[in-house]
């Protein structure tokens, strides 16, 4: 039996002993695709970063690919929001997907044929093989957000994190983002991914969490994405009209 | 134009200035990246009460002994308190670097020749670099230049992307001491020469001043040390020409940081203009819907 990409069972994840984030209990198993929803401030990163063994697991048991989320650092890849990276950073398209090698090639060893192999592929992917020699800041919001995706694609990783993939991306690089997504958890990777657009969670999601502090749901999009459940975890940010529709409106 | 350079002390002088152009172009690559500067001129401060008690010690032979030990000690203590961003960077930094330079301070004003003591400590005594101080810059500089190369891509990914080199298993703390060990010892193999104020121009200035041609890292050390190199030389020829023919006395290691200076002024222009032909796109407002209809 293969193990879980994601087992957390009544979890508590903060820094410094502070919890962020209390009640969640989540599983995940290989190509199952996982949005987390909720306001800013609901603890999305703080999650997505105890599994990535940067932020603390407080109490309840973490599992991360068959191991604690200390261990099985490096073994998640990581596609960071493209605006808390340096624009003005002197570095190429390709020395940036070439970093998703890193954790197999490690402080030194040279860069072999397959690497760079990897690396073509994986800009053929996200639709920027043209781009390859750019300099990662002249690029568009949307076009850095799929660079940053084909360095997550080169390191081959089983458990897939996002954060916020889909913020400032254009509508031509949210397609290719979601295409490429939908790729890779065919072919056995577990994706989880946070973001503020329903839509999204909707339409990609097998699971959704909703989370705001503790975990209010999880489950199929139809069963969690629904007015009384987002009521509940937004609360004083959920606005009803006056038409029965309701607005979640972020502070 | 180079017969000035035909004189013993020119010569190693010049000596001097090219290898420590070699290894400040790209070490300065990562302070201008990683934001360092400040961190730099700490280090030069708290260099500088180890530069006294080596010499307080064993004259100007322990100079180079309590450089090291004071730019090593530092370079950890820096790491250490920086380390998961309990206290700022700047205001731990600014604690070590004032206390230290107070304590360099104290010791030095215990002696007599107070005042020549404290100016070659501060300013450097470029054209009385001997034949053994050299050898010793020659060998940091191979021990600075192989550390590079070591753990460039580490120092790379961790200056770019410090979440990410972290998520892919690289220990982000042992890279910051990695880079402020190689620094220290920059600092240490060019203070004898330059002083411990100027040195921050050499850590500073010549990746941004090449920055403002070129957007490539490697090109950049090049350039930044090929831009060391040209200040050394007319600095070094300008202050000969001064001295000599005009009887004006200008401190060479001061002429060869106001000839960097000059060469980062001139390139200003450069940078202005390619930033006008859009070099770097900045990220649009983020379209992270503040409304959400829901149904």
């Amino acid at each position: 039996m293969t193990s879980a990409a994601l087992r957390y069972t009544g979890v508590s994840v903060g820094y410094q002993g502070t919890p962020v984030l209390t009640g969640v209990d989540l599983e995940l198993q290989a190509g199952q695709r996982l949005a987390l929803v909720g306001p800013n401030g609901a603890g999305k990163s703080t999650l997505i970063k105890s599994v990535l063994g940067m932020s603390q697991v407080l109490s309840g048991s973490a599992n991360v690919l068959g191991r604690s989320p200390a261990a099985a650092r490096g073994l998640a890849g990581y596609v960071p929001q493209t605006d808390t990276l340096d624009a003005d950073f002197p570095v190429s398209v390709r020395q940036v997907v070439m970093m998703g090698r890193y954790r197999q090639l490690g402080w030194w060893r040279p860069t072999r044929p397959a690497d760079r192999r990897a690396v073509a592929d994986g800009l053929e992917q996200v639709g920027l093989a043209d781009r390859a020699r750019h300099r990662f800041g002249t690029l568009s919001g949307g076009q850095r957000q799929r660079v940053l995706l084909a360095r997550a694609i080169v390191a081959e990783p089983r458990l897939l994190l996002l954060d916020e993939p889909f913020n400032g991306v254009d509508a031509v690089s949210q397609e290719a983002i979601v295409r490429v997504l939908r790729e890779l958890s065919a072919a056995g990777t577990a994706l989880i991914l946070s973001t503020h657009d329903l839509a999204v969670a909707r339409d990609l999601a097998d699971l959704v969490c909703l989370i705001n502090g503790r975990q209010w749901a999880v489950g199929a999009p139809g069963e969690t994405l629904t007015a009384t459940a987002l009521r509940q975890t937004y609360a004083h940010a959920a606005v009803d009209l006056a038409d029965g529709r309701m607005v979640l409106v972020e502070p | 134009m180079i017969e000035p350079f035909t004189v013993p002390f020119m010569a190693r002088a010049l000596a001097e200035i090219a290898l420590l152009a070699v290894i400040c172009g790209p070490v300065s690559v990562f302070v201008f990246a990683r934001r360092l500067a400040f961190v730099s001129d700490a280090l030069t401060h708290t260099v500088f009460p180890g530069v006294v008690i080596g010499f307080v010690a064993a004259g100007l032979e322990g100079v180079f002994a309590g450089a090291l030990v004071a730019g090593l000690l530092t370079a950890v203590v820096l790491t250490v308190l920086t380390r998961g961003a309990k206290v700022s960077d700047d205001a731990a930094t600014a604690v070590v670097l004032t206390a230290m330079f107070s304590i360099g301070v104290v010791l030095v004003s215990r002696r007599s020749s107070y005042t020549s003591d404290l100016t070659s400590f501060l300013f450097g005594r470029l054209l009385t670099v001997t034949g053994r101080q050299l050898a010793e810059t020659a060998v940091l500089a191979l021990v600075i230049l192989v550390g590079l190369l070591v753990g460039a891509r580490a120092l790379i990914f961790r200056t770019f992307d410090p979440v990410g080199a972290s998520a892919a298993g690289f220990r982000v703390g042992w890279i910051d001491l990695w880079l402020n060990v190689i620094l220290a010892l920059v600092v240490v193999a060019a203070v004898r020469a330059v002083g411990t104020i100027l040195v921050v121009a050499l850590l500073i200035v010549p990746a941004a001043a090449a920055r403002m041609v070129t957007g490539r890292l490697a090109v950049m050390a090049v350039l930044g040390a090929g831009l060391v190199l040209a200040a050394g030389y007319t600095g070094l020829l300008v202050s000969w020409i001064a001295s000599v023919d005009h009887q004006v006395s200008l401190p060479s290691a001061s002429a060869v940081v106001l000839a960097l200076v000059l060469f980062y002024l001139l390139l200003l222009p450069v940078r202005l203009w390619r930033d006008r032909r859009g070099a770097t796109v900045p990220i649009p407002a983020q379209r992270r819907s503040p409304h959400e209809l829901v149904r």
